[in-house]
């Protein structure tokens, strides 16, 4: 039987991809996280030191700082992102041209490139010639002449808002699919009962949704932990270190100070954080289904 | 009366929800047929003009060439990534062999590792290869992110396609290649097609790979848009026109795809 082994081709040019472009380079800055290696002066890696570089960010203000942003991002992200979309997609599932049109258009923010988000919203929130800064503070004069990006709470704001306005419509077409695939006998008896929209909402369709919820939860989490466009086009990391999560301290780290042990330590540090998420995910996922199917 | 208040507030909502949307790109594509002095004030009245388009185009700034390593870049990417990720998709969906659930997981699973990770030691490999600032860098690093997400999409697809008359062809005496050329294939060819239209998007925006591994010959034009941050100040109405750039060929595709993607997405994340 020659279609035995069929199998087994099929997946080895993917294989190897992944292989070659994933599972290699995570074994090389592994085994460069234990080295000391500055790449300003030594082209070949230094020696082995431990796990010197782990212990030193323990200790390091920049870093914990970096963890203490990320955290913050992430949270506020998540939750906005996941409230927003399950809003939206209750109000886009019902049928007519204007739900179509706006459906339609959802898709614009996902395909833009988030470099090019952070360089728009850095224009529109410019405090001379910016649009938005410029509308607020003609609509409440107390905005007027707040310098957003150079204050670090309204810099974070920002950068979180370029976010879930980036993430929001690709969410809202998770939970469409997921509204789409619920059975709507229940929602319509109880409609016909007489029970209010919010509690029909709550009481009904938000139970039902609790396994798409948490996927989407967790993925929002995992695309979060990695944003590192905006704060680029955006922020720079400013004002000081405000803005500066735990990817693009990595960054820094590598290909400005070019301290190649101690960027690949912490790079392991963020894997192993992402890591940690997804195990805990696919764990919620299986006890998710049991409960479904029990 | 409640009735109209709702009707009229659920409009007003989705009206709402759609500046939301429309006006960051609206204003983007404003700003790049102003006048620099216009791009400066947040007038509507102005008169239009294509001279920022020529000025990006030409020295220093030379989008063009930015234009044609993001179209090679990214074309290259999807022409490898999705004949590859189909194949292992069929696999993945219909057959039940040993080792699958932990070969599909362990490619899944790379999706959580952050880009930053990956560009390290290749950012080394290629420095030592000097292969530093090729597009061929660039492809080699895109295809780590952009593969196991296009087996994923993929297998959505085929998941959907029902085996009948891949069984019945089989039973005819059909070999399993030629079922999957003849009949699999152009079943999964719209999936396919979202797929591969998903991956050109997700190359073309790549940012971060683009920004460590490209300095002057391979830059893409997401990193190109840094550069107009300049000693003067950022040149907004220039960074506009190249952002109409970026923008109008993924909008396309991505309008395109629209219908699909949805069903594409939810298939992939909920089963």
């Amino acid at each position: 039987m020659k279609d035995r082994l069929l199998p087994y081709w099929l997946l080895i040019p993917a294989f190897m991809i992944v292989l070659a472009t994933t599972i290699y380079p995570l074994a090389y800055s592994f085994i460069t996280s234990f080295r000391a290696w500055d790449l300003t002066k030594s082209r070949r890696p230094e020696g082995f030191v431990g796990i010197d570089n782990y212990i030193y960010a323990t200790g390091e203000s920049q870093f914990l700082n970096s963890l203490w942003v990320t955290f913050i991002f992430v949270i506020t992200s998540v939750i906005l992102t996941v409230i927003l979309a399950m809003a939206l997609a209750l109000l886009l599932r019902r049928k007519g041209p204007m739900h179509t049109f706006t459906r339609i258009i959802l898709i614009l923010p996902f395909a833009m490139s988030p470099a090019l988000i952070g360089v728009s919203y850095r224009f529109m929130f410019n405090p001379e010639f910016g649009v938005i800064a410029n509308g607020l503070g003609a609509v409440f004069p107390a905005l007027q002449g707040v310098p957003w990006l150079a204050d670090p709470q309204l810099a974070m704001g920002i950068l979180v808002l370029t976010d879930v306005w980036h993430w929001t419509p690709y969410m809202t077409f998770m939970c469409l699919g997921g509204l789409a695939s619920i059975p709507r006998e229940t929602e319509e008896a109880a409609r016909i009962d007489g029970a209010s929209n919010l509690r029909i909402i709550f009481g009904i369709i938000l139970p039902q949704m609790r396994g798409v919820i948490l996927v989407m939860a967790v993925l929002k989490t995992i695309f979060a932990l990695k944003m590192f466009d905006q704060v680029v086009t955006l922020t720079g990391g400013g004002p000081g270190t405000s803005t500066e999560t735990l990817a693009y301290f990595i960054f820094n780290v590598g290909f400005r100070w070019f301290d190649m042990g101690y960027a690949s330590a912490l790079a392991w540090i963020l894997t192993a954080i992402m890591m940690f998420i997804s195990i805990w995910y696919v764990r919620m996922l299986l006890s998710e289904r049991k409960m479904a199917t029990a | 009366m409640k009735r109209t208040l709702s009707y009229v507030g659920e409009r007003a909502l989705l009206v709402l929800i759609s500046i939301v949307v429309l006006f960051p790109i609206a204003w983007m594509f404003l700003t790049a047929f102003k006048q620099p002095r216009d791009a400066y004030s947040l007038s509507l009245n102005f008169e239009p003009t294509l001279q920022n388009f020529v000025t990006v185009f030409s020295a220093p700034w030379n989008l063009g060439s930015m234009v044609m390593n993001s179209v090679v870049v990214a074309t290259v990417t999807v022409a490898i990534a999705v004949p590859c990720a189909a194949l292992a998709a069929y696999s993945f969906s219909r057959f039940r062999v040993k080792g699958r659930k932990f070969l599909f997981f362990l490619i899944l699973s790379t999706q959580f590792i952050p880009a930053v990770v990956i560009v390290l030691p290749f950012f080394l490999m290629f420095r030592q290869l000097d292969m530093l600032d090729t597009r061929l860098a660039l492809i080699i690093v895109n295809l780590a992110i952009v593969t196991p997400f296009v087996i994923w999409m993929i297998k959505g697809f085929i998941d959907a396609i029902p085996t009948d008359s891949e069984e019945a062809a089989m039973i005819d005496g059909a070999s399993r290649l030629r079922v999957i050329k003849d009949i699999v294939l152009p079943m999964a060819a719209p999936g396919i097609m979202t797929s591969s239209i998903f991956c050109f998007i997700l190359t073309w925006n790549e940012f971060l790979f683009a920004l460590i591994l490209s300095r002057r010959d391979a830059v893409t034009l997401p990193v190109g848009l840094v550069s107009f941050r300049t000693e003067r100040g950022d040149l907004w109405e220039l960074m506009s026109a190249a952002g109409v750039m970026i923008t109008v060929p993924i909008f396309i595709m991505a309008l395109f795809i629209q219908k699909h993607f949805t069903r594409g997405m939810t298939a992939g994340a909920v089963k």
